[in-house]
């Protein structure tokens, strides 16, 4: 596999749109400029990059998404051997917004909403990479319909005998907040004693990493470490002294709000409300503390009991839902637009992904237009059929 | 010399053949000549059969011209057709085709279509024929009252309306049970209803309202005769009216579950907005409910109002949403 990168010349115009000759033979000049910018900070993205694709360092790929990315997307960066993301109007207007916020005033909601397939997902972790590379703590929850549905254990909880915990979903969380947020463990302090059994507890003082650390080791009260991680960082984050801030990633977050498939012992449905781990995290869903922002996305693919074709926040959420996350600004993620289109037309044809002959005509690119009408994730499908 | 005969013979047998039967035996000897008497008798049998089938061929005159060749353009066609009948291809000047067609020609001809015969027809019901009806119904008619002219003028002074059928048909019975069926409809504007009261008739009314014309219909049918049926309408009429206008104890236990439409002050939304700009400290310096009086006579504040309430009212599609969020970021001063 080319990369096409390296063999750039070292005269890299901003935007990467000056004509590069000392590319291999094979592909044209042209292409590269019109579908790549060399701008990998999106700190620094702006609308003249609307369409281009931009390269993750993969350091920051084994860092920020030990676990957030979609699982098309993951197999694809091991097939191209390159993390490469689109900047979209949806994630820069985030994005702009973010770069705006006050600390000292209240967390704003974002919700991405679309289509099925349509980037909602690919948006959020592109809006999480610009948090990480400003230094910014991320908690960032992958999939929350992980959390309501097939739990294969579940404990009732030692802290509140209403409610039940999930060890298994927790520890794995906790491993991943780990790899993601290592700097910040040593330098945020607990504020609280938490004791968790006669013998065990973690004083006040000590670092959020000993927090961690005491979840991932002792699996049965990992759910109530979660729980005291998201309320350290909720109080801490906005004041005065802690030099940090936090962005709340959700994915999926009409979870929260719906209903689950667990069971408990005597074969009634379990409430959201009564898993510890989504208890803890509507409370982070309010805007009750500053300091950070919180976005999320909402998704269908996962979810259970709700239609197939629903994508509007309103159906997904609920009425419950839609009045916790209000005020929230709503963004609407679309289908590629005709620009968006060309440019992913071309990353595949430059990363030979597109193997037929047919494909590189007119009458080819027309077929993938009508076949996947612009719809990111069809066209990834239909692209490694042709 | 026979040769001679049997012509002679021949001719005469042909002349007669088809008027009278009466030279059988000519026609015989005619076509055995040569033949032995034997022979003859051998074969009676075919020139028997074929005398036989020669005699049942009757005289049997041509078919004329169709009678449509003959009808002028301008004729009385109520006299052709003055009631229901079967479909006569001969009578009807269309050239009507009907039935499956035959592969690559075109359906088959109305000329002995039983097809055009099986379905009924209304050919003696042209607009000719309806003037002529109406013409012999006007003696039996009052003429309609000139004010009320237009249609608005109808509504505003009869504004229950009362539609029935009525069935006539040839049979043993001259009654139908389908007679007795009775529509009111009434539009509820033109009903004296406050708030409460529109609110309450609505849920007691149910499917029966149309809420793009704002009419009431009431169906009638569970009495034998139309004339009790009517009552029972005009009854459940006036038990609505006065029902919906009766104010219960239970009612003031209705929740936001039972509202019809959402309101936004007192609800979720309400205090959400309120607490965050409070906490954003735009009100300034102030107390709890005066604070809360100048946020919510904001112009912003107002916005969200607004766009929350139509959302929720209209449902969500783009327009919706995008006011919406443009509503939030004015408030939150995004």
């Amino acid at each position: 596999i080319l990369h096409l990168n390296e063999r750039i010349c070292p005269i890299k115009l901003f935007g990467g749109s000056q004509q590069q000759e000392a590319v291999a033979a094979e592909s044209e000049p042209e292409p590269l400029s019109i579908f790549r910018t060399q701008e990998n900070d999106p700190a620094c993205q702006s609308e003249k990059h609307f369409g281009q694709y931009y390269t993750l360092p993969s350091a920051h790929v084994r860092t920020v998404f030990p676990h957030g990315l979609p699982m098309r997307y993951k197999q694809q960066v091991k097939t191209f051997n390159e993390a490469c993301m689109m900047v979209r109007p949806p994630a820069l207007e985030v994005i702009s917004s973010l770069k705006k916020t006050d600390n000292s005033k209240p967390a704003v909601r974002y919700l991405f909403y679309g289509l099925k397939g349509s980037g909602k997902t690919m948006t959020l972790c592109h809006t999480i990479h610009f948090c990480y590379t400003q230094g910014w703590l991320v908690l960032h929850v992958p999939d929350a319909h992980l959390w309501v549905k097939n739990c294969k254990e579940l404990l009732p909880s030692s802290f509140n005998s209403s409610r039940y915990d999930q060890p298994l979903q927790a520890t794995e969380w906790l491993r991943n907040f780990r790899i993601t947020n290592e700097p910040f463990l040593s330098k945020i302090k607990t504020k609280q004693r938490y004791v968790w059994t006669k013998r065990e507890s973690t004083e006040e003082g000590s670092t959020l990493g000993e927090l961690v650390d005491q979840g991932i080791t002792r699996v049965k009260t990992s759910s109530d470490v979660v729980g005291a991680v998201m309320k350290e960082l909720r109080l801490q984050s906005g004041q005065p002294e802690s030099d940090f801030r936090l962005a709340v990633a959700v994915d999926g977050v009409n979870a929260l709000w719906g209903r689950s498939t667990i069971r408990k012992m005597n074969n009634t449905a379990v409430d959201p409300e009564e898993l510890t781990l989504v208890y803890n995290l509507r409370k982070l869903m309010k805007n009750d503390w500053t300091g950070g922002a919180i976005i999320t996305t909402l998704a269908q693919t996962g979810a259970v009991y709700t239609s197939k074709y629903s994508y509007l926040p309103k159906e997904l959420l609920g009425e419950k839902g839609f009045d916790s996350m209000d005020p929230f600004i709503p963004v609407s993620v679309p289908n590629y637009s005709e620009k968006e289109f060309e440019s992913c037309y071309l990353y595949y044809m430059d990363r030979h992904w597109l193997q037929y002959p047919h494909s590189r005509t007119e009458d080819g690119k027309k077929e993938l237009i009508f076949l996947s009408n612009r719809n990111p994730s069809m066209l990834e499908r239909i692209c490694g059929f042709h | 010399m026979a040769a001679h005969t049997s012509r002679a013979f021949l001719s005469l047998g042909r002349i007669n053949v088809p008027g009278l039967g009466l030279h059988k035996s000519v026609s015989r000897v005619t076509y055995s000549t040569g033949l032995s008497t034997d022979s003859s008798k051998a074969t009676t049998g075919s020139p028997q059969k074929g005398g036989k089938k020669v005699l049942s061929k009757k005289y049997k005159r041509e078919p004329g011209d169709p009678r449509t060749e003959l009808m002028p353009v301008d004729q009385d066609w109520t006299a052709v057709y003055p009631v229901a009948t079967p479909f006569i291809p001969d009578a009807i000047p269309l050239p009507v085709r009907m039935g499956c067609p035959v592969k690559g020609g075109a359906p088959p001809e109305k000329k002995g279509n039983l097809e055009l015969i099986k379905i009924p027809n209304f050919l003696h019901l042209t607009p000719a024929a309806i003037k002529k009806h109406c013409e012999a119904l006007k003696p039996f008619c009052t003429e309609w009252p000139s004010a009320l002219d237009t249609d608005a003028k109808c509504d505003e002074h009869f504004p229950i309306k009362v539609e029935t059928k009525s069935y006539v048909s040839a049979g043993p019975s001259i009654r139908n049970p389908a007679a007795r069926i009775v529509h009111l409809s009434v539009k509820l504007s033109s009903l004296n209803l406050n708030d409460q009261a529109r609110k309450k008739m609505l849920k007691l009314v149910g499917d029966r309202y149309c809420k793009d014309t704002d009419i009431l219909t009431i169906t009638a049918d569970r009495c034998p005769l139309k004339q009790q049926n009517y009552d029972y309408a005009m009854y459940l009429l006036t038990v609505l009216y006065h029902e919906s206008w009766k104010i219960e104890a239970w009612e003031a236990e209705k929740t936001v579950a039972d509202m019809e439409e959402y309101s936004w002050e007192g609800s979720l939304s309400q205090e959400n907005i309120l607490d965050v700009l409070v906490r954003m400290k735009e009100a300034g310096e102030g107390e709890g409910e005066e604070v809360r009086e100048q946020l919510l006579g904001r112009r912003e504040v107002q916005e969200y109002k607004d766009s929350v309430t139509r959302l929720k009212n209209e449902g969500e599609n783009e327009s919706t949403m995008l006011q919406y969020k443009e509503a939030v970021k004015k408030v939150l001063k995004l």
